[in-house]
């Protein structure tokens, strides 16, 4: 006999919908789908409606798959639903949104740390030559 | 273009269309999409197309009726026949029905060019260029659109936001919204190394069934497979493998269009099918008018074997073999009717 639970009948005070990530998969695969749900519930529990998935392991072809549905995707955007962060990041990414300003900030910041390092290796490479140069 | 005999009514027309949508969701070839808006009139009357009505019911006569081929057992889940003691009308009404199924089978799938490719960039952010190391690719999964006019993009690691290419559509659909025999990465039978295993194995009509399942019918690959397999057919004299499949009308259009048509002619003479003959050259008029034996046709009315004699003269490599084929048929007929 199923016990019907608070689990399932659950009502929260405030709380708004939100389009996530809900994580899925096995150990060491991971596997993300696009939900709507309250921002209260479980990062994996209930939802409202799935509105995608995103692979972000590459497949054999070196892509990751990713699937919108953008129909339903508007209707919760009109009803009023945030979205989290990585959910922005990949609209960004996908056109369906301008591209996130976290986006072009981290791609700075990853050319400046890129630059640095670069900047950094050839004078110790330099220095390491001149002892052994030097009889 | 005058409907020849019984076939040519609006009806038939609608069925062939009602028919081929159900089959294969395709509705008729918008022009706006990819081919020359402004030339499709000049095209209709200069030149007939495939789907054109009397094309289509001369490939159809000529493919033939043989339910014994039609219905010939295909590997299914094995169950024990069924005996029914039928009176003569109901015999007579079962033909009817199945001679009426064999027709749905037998329509043909489209003859259409070759896609163009898709290449039309969106976005580019130079910002993101060197970021990512993979690509990303964003389908969507709108229920309700049709797989055309699907978005599929492709965001690059050099920034660069681009619409994906028919492959990449094509894998993605198939992803998505499975189709039933179509799989994702295609067969490696498909490549031309391994068709050659299985045209000696005279597996012509199952390779074009596979294509057909796996191949959108615009496709590079689905055209490459049909002439391959046509062509071995041709170089060999195998038509008969395709003859009451419904690949058949497609093998005779790719023939007429490259004028490759005399094995067909004699091995239709050979059969005894001189009424598949005269349409088949009726057809090649048709598609070529400007050539001789159309012209001599046009001018002195010719019906049949005169038709058959006049185009082996002007228009065929091996008018020697023609000769031949009609002369043991006509000796043939002459003593059936003699004896």
């Amino acid at each position: 006999m199923v016990q019907l639970g608070s689990r399932l009948l659950k009502g929260y005070r405030g709380g708004h919908v939100v389009i996530r990530f809900a994580l899925g998969g096995c150990t060491n695969r991971p596997f993300f789908r696009i939900v709507a749900a309250h921002s209260r519930r479980a990062r994996d529990g209930k939802y409202l409606e799935q509105l995608g998935c995103l692979d972000p392991l590459p497949n054999a072809r070196g892509e990751k798959v990713a699937g919108l549905n953008l129909e339903r995707l508007r209707h919760w955007l009109g009803c009023g639903a945030q979205l989290s962060r990585p959910a922005e990041k990949l609209l960004g990414l996908a056109g369906f949104l301008p591209l996130h300003p976290m986006t072009v900030t981290g791609a700075e910041r990853l050319r400046r740390r890129r630059r640095a390092q670069e900047a950094a290796v050839p004078p110790v490479a330099g220095g390491l030559q001149q002892p052994g140069e030097k009889p | 273009m005058a409907a020849l005999g019984a076939w040519g009514t609006a009806v038939q027309r609608g069925r062939l269309w009602g028919a081929a949508r159900a089959l294969w969701g395709w509705r008729r070839p918008q022009r706006a999409l990819g081919q020359d808006a402004g030339s499709a009139a000049e095209k209709k009357d200069a030149k007939p197309s495939f789907t054109d009505e009397a094309v289509q019911n001369l490939l159809y006569k000529m493919t033939g009726l043989d339910l014994q081929k039609v219905f010939r057992p295909v590997k299914q889940e094995l169950k024990p026949p069924k005996y029914k003691l039928l009176t003569e009308a109901q015999l007579e009404e079962a033909t009817k029905k199945a001679i009426k199924e064999a027709k749905e089978k037998l329509t043909m799938p489209p003859v259409l060019d070759e896609r163009e490719p898709i290449d039309d960039v969106l976005a580019e952010d130079k910002i993101l260029d060197g970021i990512e190391t993979t690509k990303y690719i964003f389908t969507d999964l709108t229920y309700s659109i049709p797989h055309r006019e699907r978005f599929i993009v492709v965001r690059e690691p050099n920034g660069v936001l681009r619409k994906a290419t028919w492959e990449e559509r094509d894998r993605m659909i198939q992803i998505f919204f499975p189709k039933e025999g179509r799989r994702v990465i295609p067969q490696a039978v498909f490549k031309d190394e391994h068709l050659v295993t299985v045209f000696q194995q005279d597996r012509h009509e199952d390779i074009l069934n596979m294509c057909i399942a796996q191949f959108e019918p615009d496709s590079a690959d689905y055209i490459r497979i049909h002439h391959r397999t046509y062509d071995d057919i041709e170089k060999h004299a195998k038509y008969d493998l395709l003859r009451s499949t419904r690949h058949f009308g497609g093998m005779v259009w790719y023939l007429v269009n490259r004028k490759k048509t005399d094995g067909l002619l004699i091995d239709m003479i050979h059969r005894d099918l001189l009424d598949d003959a005269t349409s088949l050259i009726t057809l090649y008029h048709m598609l070529h008018p400007e050539c001789q034996s159309a012209k001599e046709a046009e001018e002195r009315k010719l019906q049949g074997v005169d038709l058959i004699k006049v185009f082996a003269k002007t228009e065929s490599q091996k008018e020697g073999y023609i000769q031949l084929a009609l002369q043991a048929y006509e000796e043939a007929m002459a003593t059936t009717t003699g004896s």
